[in-house]
C-alpha cells in the first residue's frame, strides 16, 4: 500500500511537469527556465511527435501510471511497469537530443527524466513484491 | 515464481526499447516540425530572406505598401525559438498572400523578452531599418540563433548578418545607438506594454480608424495563422 502510495506521489508531481510544458506548448509562451534552454527545447522539432506535443504524451502516460497505481494485482503492476519503461526509453532518447542536436538543456525536460525513471523503479519493485491474485 | 517476472520485466524493457525506435522512426522524430531545422541549414548566404522580401517596399521597420489598409505589428524578441519558428515557416506565406497583394503592411516590433542580449539584436534590427532592410536583418539573425541568453547576438554576428543582407555594415553598427534606433525601441516597449504583450511573438491588428487588437492564433504555422488574419481583416 506505501509502494502504491509512493508511485501515485511521483505520478502527480510528473503530471504537474507534463501539465506545465503542455500548457506552455498551447499558450505560446516562454516556460520560466534557469538553465537558459527551456524555451529552445520546447520549440524544437523534438517537441512534438507526429503534430502532438510530446508533454502531452507524457500527461496521457503519468494518468495512465497514475491511475495503475490505484489497482491491485500483478497484471496493473506489470502495465506500469511497460508503460514507465517505455516513459524512460522515450525520455532517455529525449535527453539525448538535448544533448545533442538540439544543444540546450530544459530543466524541466530533466525534472521529468527523473520523476519517470523514479515510477518506473517504484514499478519494477512493486511487480516484485506484489502478490499473483488481485486482492 | 521470482524468475518469471524477472524475465517478464527483462522482456517489457526491450519492448519499450524497440516500441520507442518503431515510434520515433515511424513518426519521424517530430517529423512535422521538422522544417525550421531543414530550412535554416538551407538559407545560408540569406538567399531565402532576399526572395522572400525581394520587391517588397520597405520603409523603416515598416514591410508592404503604405496604402495597405491594415497593419499588422509584428512583436518578436530575436533570442526567441517561437519568433524564429514564426519568420521561418510563416513569414514567406503571409509575406506572398497579403503584403505583396497591398492586404496589410507589416511593423518590426522589437522588444526585450528573454533577456539583455535581445537588445543588441533589437537595435541591430532597427539600425537595418535606417537601410531598409529590417525585415532582412531580423531573419539573418534568426538565421543564427543560438540559445536564449548565452550571449550570441554579439557585434561580430551583427556584423556577419548584417554583411549578408548586403547592409552598410559601419553605418548600420554605428546607427545601433543613433537616437532613431533608441526612439524606435522606446516606441515598440510602449506599444507593447499599451497592448498587454506577454510573450513573443505576439500580433496586433490595426484596421483603419481602429485600434491595435491583438491577433488571436491557434498556431504559428500558416494552417492556424492565416484562419486568424483572414478573420481580423474581414
Amino acid at each position: 500500500m506505501r509502494l502504491r502510495a509512493a508511485i501515485a506521489v511521483a505520478c502527480a508531481i510528473g503530471i504537474g511537469i507534463a501539465a506545465y510544458l503542455t500548457y506552455v506548448h498551447f499558450a505560446h509562451v516562454a516556460p520560466v527556465c534557469t538553465t537558459g534552454g527551456c524555451e529552445k527545447v520546447q520549440k524544437s522539432k523534438y517537441a512534438e511527435l507526429a503534430g502532438v506535443p510530446v508533454a502531452l504524451l507524457g500527461l496521457v502516460a503519468y494518468v495512465v501510471l497514475l491511475a495503475l497505481a490505484f489497482v491491485r494485482g500483478i497484471n496493473a503492476a506489470f502495465a506500469g511497469v511497460v508503460v514507465a519503461f517505455v516513459g524512460v526509453a522515450f525520455s532517455g532518447y529525449l535527453l539525448w537530443a538535448q544533448l545533442g542536436p538540439i544543444g540546450a538543456i530544459c530543466q524541466w525536460c530533466l525534472g521529468n527524466d527523473l520523476t519517470i525513471a523514479v515510477v518506473a523503479a517504484l514499478y519494477v519493485v512493486r511487480m516484485l513484491s506484489e502478490s499473483d491474485t488481485p486482492a | 515464481m521470482e524468475r518469471n517476472r524477472l524475465l517478464l520485466l527483462a522482456a517489457a524493457a526491450a519492448a519499450a526499447i524497440v516500441a520507442v525506435v518503431v515510434i520515433v522512426v515511424v513518426a519521424g522524430g517530430g517529423s512535422s516540425t521538422t522544417q525550421p531545422t531543414t530550412t535554416q541549414t538551407t538559407r545560408g548566404g540569406g538567399t531565402e530572406a532576399t526572395r522572400t522580401f525581394a520587391g517588397v517596399a520597405q520603409h523603416g521597420a515598416t514591410l508592404g505598401k503604405a496604402s495597405a489598409p491594415a497593419t499588422m505589428y509584428v512583436f518578436e524578441d530575436p533570442q526567441c525559438p517561437y519568433c524564429r519558428q514564426w519568420n521561418i515557416d510563416t513569414l514567406p506565406t503571409v509575406v506572398d498572400n497579403y503584403v505583396r497583394a497591398g492586404r496589410v503592411k507589416l511593423v518590426y516590433r522589437g522588444i526585450q523578452i528573454i533577456g539583455a542580449n535581445s537588445i543588441v539584436g533589437i537595435s541591430a534590427i532597427y539600425a537595418a531599418g535606417l537601410q531598409g532592410k529590417a525585415w532582412q536583418m531580423a531573419e539573418a539573425l534568426y538565421e543564427r540563433q543560438g540559445a536564449e541568453n548565452s550571449g550570441w547576438i554579439t557585434l561580430g554576428v551583427v556584423r556577419q548578418a548584417a554583411g549578408e543582407i548586403h547592409a552598410n555594415v559601419a553605418k548600420l553598427v554605428k546607427d545601433m545607438k543613433s537616437d532613431a534606433v533608441l526612439t524606435e525601441m522606446r516606441a515598440s516597449a510602449g506599444q507593447a506594454q499599451s497592448l498587454g504583450v506577454q510573450g513573443t511573438p505576439t500580433f496586433g491588428i490595426q484596421k483603419p480608424l481602429g485600434t491595435i487588437e491583438q491577433l488571436q492564433i491557434s498556431s504559428l504555422d500558416p494552417s492556424g495563422f492565416t484562419p486568424a488574419l483572414d478573420a481580423a481583416l474581414s
